[in-house]
C-alpha cells in the first residue's frame, strides 16, 4: 500500500471509530429524576415509642459504621464492618437481620472478608472499610463497601455486590472506577438513591489531597456512567443526599474545615444537574459523618454529634421546612442519658424510615458495638 | 472476566518492559533475553499467598491505559529484539499529548474546582468533539502512534474491555502522564544542561 493510500485508509478509520464515539455518546442516559420518598401512614394519634438495644455483635473487638436496608418481609438487614481494630487485615463485614415481630437481631454472620474478596477482585487488598446497602429498581438488595490496596483509607476504592434473595446470596464484587488517578480516594457513607430511569445515584467523597463530595451514577450492572461534583476543595466528605420530590434533594455533608464546625447543606433544584456550594448550617459538627432522612408527609430528621469538639454527644434535629431551620428534637446519646459506653463516642449513624412508618437509627456505640434506636414520630416530635 | 484478564495482561507487558528496561536486556544475547523474558513471565503469574504477582501490582497500578500498553509494548520489543519500534518523533508527539492530557486532568479531577473534566469521559459530545480535534490534527501532521492510541482506545471503550466506563481510563493513566512528564523535563533540561564531551 503507498503512503498516500495509508493516510487516506487511515483517515477512514478515524470517520468510522469516531462515528462510534458519536454515536455512544447519543445513547448516553439523560438526567434522571429523583424517586420521591414513599408516603407512609403513620398513624396520627400513636403512643410514643422508643426502643434502644445493642446488636448481639460479640465476634470482634471493634465494630464501625452501620448500615441497613428493609427487606421484601419487613425485616431489617444490617451490615457493618468488625475487626480487632479499625484498619486491621482481619477486618470483615458482618450481616444481621432485625425482626420487628419479636424485636430482637440475628446472630451476625461474616459475609465479606479480605482474602476470599480479593480473590474474587483479583487485586490485593489490605483492608476492609465502610459498607452501605441499598435497594435497584429491581427490587435487588446491593451492598458497596470500601477496600484499600497501599496506604490509609486515602488509598480507597469501591467494591460492589448484589443480592437478589434479600441478603441470603450475593454476586462475585465489582470494582467500581471512580476516579482517574490510580482509581484511589473514593469511599462511601450515605445511602444509594434510586432514580427514575432504573439507575441509581451513589454519594461518595474523596480523602486523597482534597476532601470533596460526588454523586456516581451507576447502571443495573452497577458500573460508573456519570457523575457529578457536589462540593470541591478539602473541608466536606461524606455526603448524604436526601430528595423531596423529582428535581428537589437537600445534601449533608462533614465538615473538615477550620472552626466553627457546622454541618455542612447543599440544595439541588433540577435533579442534580447543579448542585449548590456547601454552606454551613446551625447545627455542630466536629468532623463526623451526620444521617438524614425525610419523613413520609413530615420532617426532615438529621442524626448528628452535637458538639463541636467530640462524639460525645448523639441527637436527633427536626426541620420543617427542609433544611433551613432545626430545632434539636431528641438526645440519642450523652451525658444525661445513661448507659455510657466505655469509650464514649457515638458516631456514623444510619437512618432510615421502614413501611410502617417507624424510624430505625444505626450507630457505633463505643467503637466496640452496633446500637439499634427504633422509635415512632410521636416520640420524636414530643421531645424538647 | 474479560476485563479481568486485559487488566491482569496489561499489568504484565507493563512488569515485562520495566524488567527489561531495568536489566537493559537488548545487550544480553539473543537467547539469554528471551529466557529472561519467559522466565520473568511465568514468575508474574506464580501464585503468592493465593494471589499471582500481577494480582498485587494490579491493586497498586489498576487497569492500565492504552497509551501505557503501547509505550510497554515499544520498550519491550526494543529491549527484546533490539530494534526501535517507535520513532522518537513519534514518541515524543505521544509523550507531549499525554503530559497535556496529564495535567489538564489530574489536578482537576483530584477536587481544585468544582469543574471536573473526568466526568466527560462517560460519553460528552465535547470531549469527543475535542478528541476528534487532536486526532486530526496528528494525523495531518502524520503522527501516526498518537492517531492509533485514540483509536485503539476508542475501541476498545466501546467494546466495554475495562471495568471503566470512562474514556479517559482507556486513554491515559496517571503511570503514563507521570513518565511523559519526567521524560519531557529530563529532555528539557538536557537541552539546558548539555552534557559535556569527554
Amino acid at each position: 500500500m503507498s503512503a498516500r493510500a495509508r493516510k487516506w485508509t487511515s483517515l477512514a478509520a478515524i470517520a468510522l471509530v469516531f462515528a462510534g464515539l458519536y454515536l455512544r455518546a447519543l445513547d448516553a442516559p439523560p438526567p434522571a429524576a429523583f424517586v420521591p420518598p414513599r408516603s407512609a401512614p403513620q398513624p396520627a394519634a400513636s403512643k410514643p415509642f422508643f426502643k434502644p438495644q445493642l446488636l448481639p455483635n460479640s465476634s470482634t473487638l471493634s465494630v464501625h459504621s452501620a448500615t441497613a436496608v428493609e427487606l421484601s418481609d419487613g425485616r431489617l438487614r444490617a451490615f457493618w464492618y468488625g475487626g480487632t481494630r479499625e484498619g486491621a487485615s482481619d477486618v470483615a463485614i458482618y450481616t444481621s437481620v432485625y425482626s420487628p415481630v419479636t424485636g430482637s437481631w440475628e446472630p451476625e454472620r461474616m459475609l465479606v472478608s479480605r482474602e476470599p474478596a480479593e480473590r474474587r477482585l483479583q487485586r490485593y487488598l489490605r483492608k476492609l472499610g465502610n459498607p452501605v446497602a441499598g435497594r435497584d429498581a429491581a427490587g435487588r438488595v446491593w451492598l458497596y463497601y470500601v477496600s484499600v490496596s497501599v496506604g490509609g483509607w486515602a488509598g480507597s476504592a469501591i467494591n460492589a455486590m448484589v443480592s437478589p434473595d434479600e441478603g441470603e446470596t450475593w454476586s462475585a464484587p465489582r470494582r467500581l472506577i471512580a476516579s482517574p488517578f490510580f482509581n484511589i480516594s473514593t469511599l462511601v457513607k450515605g445511602p444509594p438513591l434510586r432514580l427514575a430511569d432504573g439507575t441509581v445515584a451513589l454519594p461518595v467523597y474523596h480523602e486523597f489531597l482534597g476532601k470533596f463530595g460526588e454523586l456516581l451514577r451507576l447502571d443495573g450492572e452497577g458500573r460508573v456512567v456519570g457523575k457529578t461534583r457536589l462540593s470541591w476543595g478539602s473541608s466536606s466528605l461524606q455526603p448524604v443526599i436526601v430528595p423531596r420530590s423529582e428535581s428537589e434533594a437537600v445534601g449533608f455533608m462533614r465538615y473538615a474545615g477550620d472552626p466553627p464546625g457546622r454541618v455542612l447543606m447543599i440544595r439541588t433544584g433540577d435533579a442534580g444537574a447543579r448542585w449548590t456550594a456547601p454552606v454551613k448550617t446551625a447545627l455542630p459538627n466536629p468532623n463526623s459523618a451526620v444521617a438524614s432522612v425525610l419523613l413520609a408527609g413530615g420532617p426532615l430528621v438529621l442524626v448528628f454529634n452535637n458538639a463541636e469538639e467530640n462524639r460525645e454527644e448523639l441527637a436527633l434535629a427536626l426541620s420543617a421546612d427542609f433544611g433551613d431551620t432545626w430545632r434539636v428534637a431528641r438526645g440519642l446519646e450523652g451525658e444525661a442519658l445513661p448507659p455510657r459506653a466505655p469509650v464514649p463516642e457515638y458516631s456514623y449513624p444510619w437512618i432510615m424510615q421502614d413501611r410502617s412508618g417507624d424510624v430505625h437509627v444505626l450507630y457505633t456505640w463505643g467503637r466496640s458495638r452496633i446500637k439499634h434506636a427504633v422509635f415512632n414520630r410521636a416520640w420524636l416530635e414530643g421531645g424538647r | 472476566m474479560i476485563a479481568t484478564t486485559s487488566g491482569l495482561l496489561g499489568c504484565a507487558l507493563l512488569c515485562l518492559a520495566l524488567i527489561a528496561t531495568a536489566l537493559h536486556l537488548d545487550r544480553f544475547p539473543a537467547l539469554a533475553r528471551y529466557a529472561v523474558a519467559m522466565v520473568a513471565i511465568v514468575a508474574l503469574f506464580t501464585p503468592v499467598d493465593g494471589l499471582s504477582v500481577l494480582a498485587y501490582v494490579r491493586g497498586v497500578t489498576g487497569d492500565l491505559s492504552v497509551a501505557t500498553l503501547v509505550l510497554a509494548a515499544g520498550a519491550c520489543v526494543s529491549r527484546l529484539s533490539g530494534r526501535t519500534l517507535i520513532a522518537p518523533r513519534e514518541s515524543l508527539a505521544l509523550l507531549r499529548v499525554v503530559a497535556g492530557a496529564g495535567v489538564f486532568l489530574y489536578p482537576f479531577a483530584l477536587g481544585w474546582t468544582p469543574f471536573d473534566p473526568y466526568a466527560l469521559g462517560y460519553g460528552s459530545v465535547a470531549f469527543i468533539t475535542v478528541l476528534l480535534l487532536v486526532t486530526l490534527a496528528a494525523w495531518r501532521a502524520g503522527l501516526n502512534l498518537v492517531v492509533l492510541v485514540v483509536l485503539v482506545a476508542s475501541l476498545a471503550w466501546l467494546a466495554g474491555l475495562y471495568e471503566s466506563r470512562n474514556l479517559w481510563d482507556y486513554l491515559i493513566d496517571p503511570l503514563a502522564a507521570i513518565y511523559a512528564v519526567v521524560r519531557l523535563s529530563a529532555g528539557e533540561v538536557g537541552k539546558v544542561f548539555p552534557r559535556r564531551q569527554s
